[in-house]
């Protein structure tokens, strides 16, 4: 199953042995800058989103403020908005001639101008902004699924509550938070519409510079393979941290610790700096949205096309995610079954998709599927006279393969955070009274893969929402899908039309949000 | 036993959904392979310029199902060339030459020329054997400050690395197409040697880098620049809306070569499923009721027959140097790997 989802992208360092040995030009000429970059932004964005979402989701969990009942859930909403809607608006907004640097002028002098935000801190922010929730949601539920009995013994030891939190919950989470911190990585090295539209030079924007400004597409997998290169350094730099600490706090048995009131003044800012900041990356965003798409109701966008685009992503999520999930069950719980070298291999290398651009991904699985593609046309021609067209690429199928491609990685996490906590003494148990292994699966495994699965679904849907460059080359006959309905307006600056589109991603990105929300208050 | 009952009741829901999905998904996967029935076919890359109401229009006046798949032309290449025979496309537009050049070098378009078609687009905006047909007309241009630039400050592309420009100059970012044209075109007239020393003084002057040119007109009219260089109608589309915007064309070289003026064009596709129909959609485009709806966008019609909506019709006496489509489409990866080496980000 693994090979399946790796195969594709195993032929991408091929790319240097085919006609010149070596670097091609436009590649020898981005590379340095495009390297720095990808690591520059990938080191802020991991450091921004542990700090971010690890100290929100210890704050939440282990305090108790006003307000706290309601930011719990809120923290997460930012998930919904991607990355170049965010850019989108604030390009808008707060560019030249936005309202923000018009409103400041008779504050700041008619000459004022705010800061450029297309600047390596311009993406790095807008980028932790959206990506936190990742370490905020796995933190969370981790630290609600801890068991009170280590808090409470480091207490009666002398530790204070804060301190406790932060030398045993923190450390008890680590794998979490570094999981979480890790799919933020990941996404900001895949990251192609807000680098881009920040022209923020990073590896994925060099990968399309190469192809689609030079056509030199051996190039342009050149660099798609340093991009690989890259994230495998990361994901093994992961592994090697992680390495002795494995913890199997136990899932079964125990209550959450209870938080602690704050009062005063501390109280205060623990209310206002979370909302001040949701307010900021989520609230006025959205708020802006609204006026825009009111604005452009007036002027001619149909509701019936929304209602098309609306639907067809949808659709295309839902699927996505559920054939995702399949996989990533499948490899998960092969390399829990049967641990050995070649599963943790293939898991690994299975799981690079999620760092590989979707334009890559999508030329990658996209040169073996129209081989399969044409020899079914020529068979069906040859064997029942009929004329099939392109199956596979023609429809959704082969948009939905680089789908499985794309966020396997994002279901691989999410299940092998929730297996990894497994105790392996289940199994011997259940073994030992005479289980098979089916039903071990089924009875055991199963159950409690269950709020994993449903993570990685919704992550997984989220993220085929949003998701842009594989959509626009691999979209299938008769829809597009809402990302490319934005980015098309997006690109011409034309903030109108693409807000209501824009809006609609965000509130149907909420959908799964809301339902991740209530899962995990569920428990 | 609580959580038992929960498990139970959440597995239940869990099903509901499985095979609720299932039926979506087999639904939205069929769909698309069989439903193959539209009358014609078009890979479009001028989707983001409302050009919806002209394929509508037509739709509507021959009953007839306009399939309209939208992307970057370089995307859209990619995937026609991918294709191949098997393709659906019947027409691939563009906003830039380039791409149809390349198109047509790798044996993706078929020739065509009617009665019509060469009534209605004069010779110098189609391709000789019509591989390609002229949809439009866009004018890359300096712009300036009406504010702080006098009007005579500006007469040609070499004046924007005028040194009293150090840190007033705004340009688009250089992967954009228009942009890689600009420099293509300007390689095969002037030498890689010319272009590369104007580029050189462009840069020197640490030219702020935005991501579109209505950033570029916005940073100018907000005072961050003086001057930039913009296809004409994002302009004109601003000043249709606001009169007052302080930012004017500045028409480069107009007592040499002219402006530098690239196309929006359309070609038919090589094995095209629809070709009777896809011909009269090119006909269509080219006609006086969709050439009205592309020129209320600011952009010149390539049918002399409309004019162009104001405020771009007072424009329309400027002297163009149109784009030498063969070699600047042999030379954009030269282009593109100089704006990398002088340093245009």
């Amino acid at each position: 199953m693994a090979l399946l989802v790796v195969g594709p992208l195993v032929a991408l360092p091929s790319s240097f042995l085919v006609g010149d040995v070596g670097l091609s030009e436009i590649a020898a000429l981005l590379l340095p800058e495009a390297l720095r970059n990808s690591i520059v932004l990938a080191a802020g964005v991991g450091a921004g989103t542990l700090v971010v979402g690890g100290s929100l989701a210890a704050l939440v969990s282990f305090w108790e403020f006003p307000g706290r009942s309601w930011l719990d859930w809120a923290l997460v909403l930012p998930l919904a908005m991607p990355g170049y809607v965010l850019v989108f608006l604030l390009l808008g907004r707060y560019g030249d001639g936005g309202p923000l640097q018009r409103g400041l002028r008779p504050l700041l002098g008619e000459d004022f101008l705010l800061p450029n935000i297309r600047s390596a801190p311009g993406a790095i922010v807008v980028l932790t902004a959206v990506l936190y929730p990742y370490v905020y949601a796995l933190g969370r539920a981790t630290f609600l699924a801890q068991s009170r009995s280590a808090f409470e013994a480091a207490r009666s030891l002398g530790l204070s509550h804060g301190a406790a939190v932060l030398r045993v919950a923190l450390p008890l989470a680590r794998p979490a938070l570094a999981a979480g911190a890790l799919l933020a990585i990941m996404e900001a090295l895949a990251d192609f519409g807000a680098v881009n539209l920040l022209n923020y030079r990073a590896l994925t924007d060099a990968v399309y510079r190469a192809w689609y400004g030079a056509f030199d597409r051996s190039g342009a997998l050149q660099l798609a393979t340093v991009l690989v290169a890259l994230s495998l350094t990361v994901l093994a730099l992961e592994r090697l941290l992680r390495g002795a600490a494995r913890h199997h706090g136990a899932l079964v048995t125990g209550e959450a610790v209870p938080p602690r009131r704050l009062h005063g003044w501390r109280a205060l800012c623990a209310a206002t700096v979370p909302a001040t900041l949701l307010g900021l990356v989520f609230v006025v965003p959205v708020g802006q949205l609204i006026i825009w798409a009111g604005r452009s109701l007036g002027s001619g966008a149909t509701a019936t096309e929304l209602a098309r685009s609306a639907s067809t992503t949808l659709a295309l999520g839902v699927v996505a995610a559920l054939v995702t999930v399949g996989v990533a069950t499948v490899v998960a719980y092969g390399r829990h079954a049967t641990p050995s070298r070649a599963g943790a291999v293939a898991a690994v290398l299975s799981s690079l998709g999620y760092a590989v651009p979707g334009t890559v991904v999508a030329v990658a699985v996209y040169t073996p599927l129209i081989w399969l593609d044409r020899r079914l046309a020529d068979a069906a021609r040859a064997l029942f006279d009929i004329d099939l067209g392109l199956v596979i690429t023609g429809s959704a199928i082969g948009l939905v393969i680089a789908y499985v491609v794309r966020f396997h990685a994002l279901a691989l996490f999410a299940l092998d955070t929730r297996m990894g906590r497994i105790e392996p003494s289940l199994d011997e148990a259940a073994r030992s009274l005479g289980a098979d292994r089916a039903r071990i699966l089924r009875e055991i495994h199963l159950p409690l893969l269950q709020p994993g699965m449903l993570t990685a679904a919704l992550l997984v849907f989220v993220e085929v929402m949003k998701e842009l460059p594989a959509t626009a080359l691999l979209r299938p006959l008769g829809g597009d899908t809402l990302a490319i309905t934005v980015w098309e307006a997006t690109k011409d600056s034309r903030f109108d039309p693409a807000a209501l589109p824009a809006l609609l991603i965000v509130a149907v990105g909420l959908v799964p949000v809301a339902l991740l929300i209530r899962a995990s208050r569920g428990r | 036993m609580a959580t038992v009952r929960a498990l139970a009741t959440r597995r239940r829901v869990l099903i509901a959904i499985v095979s609720g999905v299932a039926a979506a998904a087999v639904a939205v996967l069929s769909l698309p392979a069989i439903g193959d029935d539209a009358d014609v076919v078009v890979y479009n890359g001028r989707s983001q310029y409302g050009d919806e109401p002209a394929f509508r229009a037509y739709a509507r006046e021959t009953g007839e199902t306009v399939e309209l798949r939208g992307g970057t032309a370089p995307e859209l290449y990619e995937r026609l060339s991918r294709e191949g025979a098997e393709t659906p496309a019947d027409l691939l537009v563009t906003t830039d030459l380039a791409n149809l050049w390349r198109a047509e070098q790798a044996d993706l378009l078929q020739p065509v020329s009617t009665p019509r078609l060469r009534a209605r687009v004069p010779p110098a905006l189609r391709a000789r054997e019509g591989a390609w047909w002229g949809i439009s007309v866009r004018i890359r241009t300096p712009v300036r400050s009406t504010e702080r630039v006098p009007e005579s400050a500006i007469r040609g592309y070499e004046d924007l690395g005028d040194p009293r420009w150090k840190g007033r100059l705004c340009l688009r970012t250089s992967n954009n197409e228009y942009n890689q044209s600009f420099v293509a075109d300007r390689i095969a007239k002037r030498g890689a040697g010319e272009t590369e020393r104007m580029l050189r003084r462009w840069i020197a002057n640490r030219p702020t880098i935005l991501g579109s040119d209505v950033d570029v007109l916005e940073a100018i009219a907000a005072g961050r620049c003086d001057v930039g260089l913009v296809n004409h109608y994002y302009l004109a589309r601003i000043l249709a809306e606001r009169p007052r915007f302080p930012v004017a064309p500045a028409w480069p070289d107009q007592a040499g070569r002219g402006a530098h003026a690239n196309l929006s064009g359309v070609g038919l596709v090589k094995g095209a499923r629809h070709r009777a129909n896809a011909v009269r959609l090119m006909e269509y485009l080219t006609a006086p009721e969709a050439q009205r709806e592309i020129a209320r966008n600011g952009e010149l019609p390539a049918n002399p027959a409309v004019p162009p909506a104001p405020p771009a019709r007072a424009w329309a006496r400027v002297k163009l140097d149109p784009i030498d489509v063969d070699r600047a489409g042999a030379l954009l990866p030269e282009a593109v790997a100089l704006m990398e080496r002088v340093g245009w980000r």
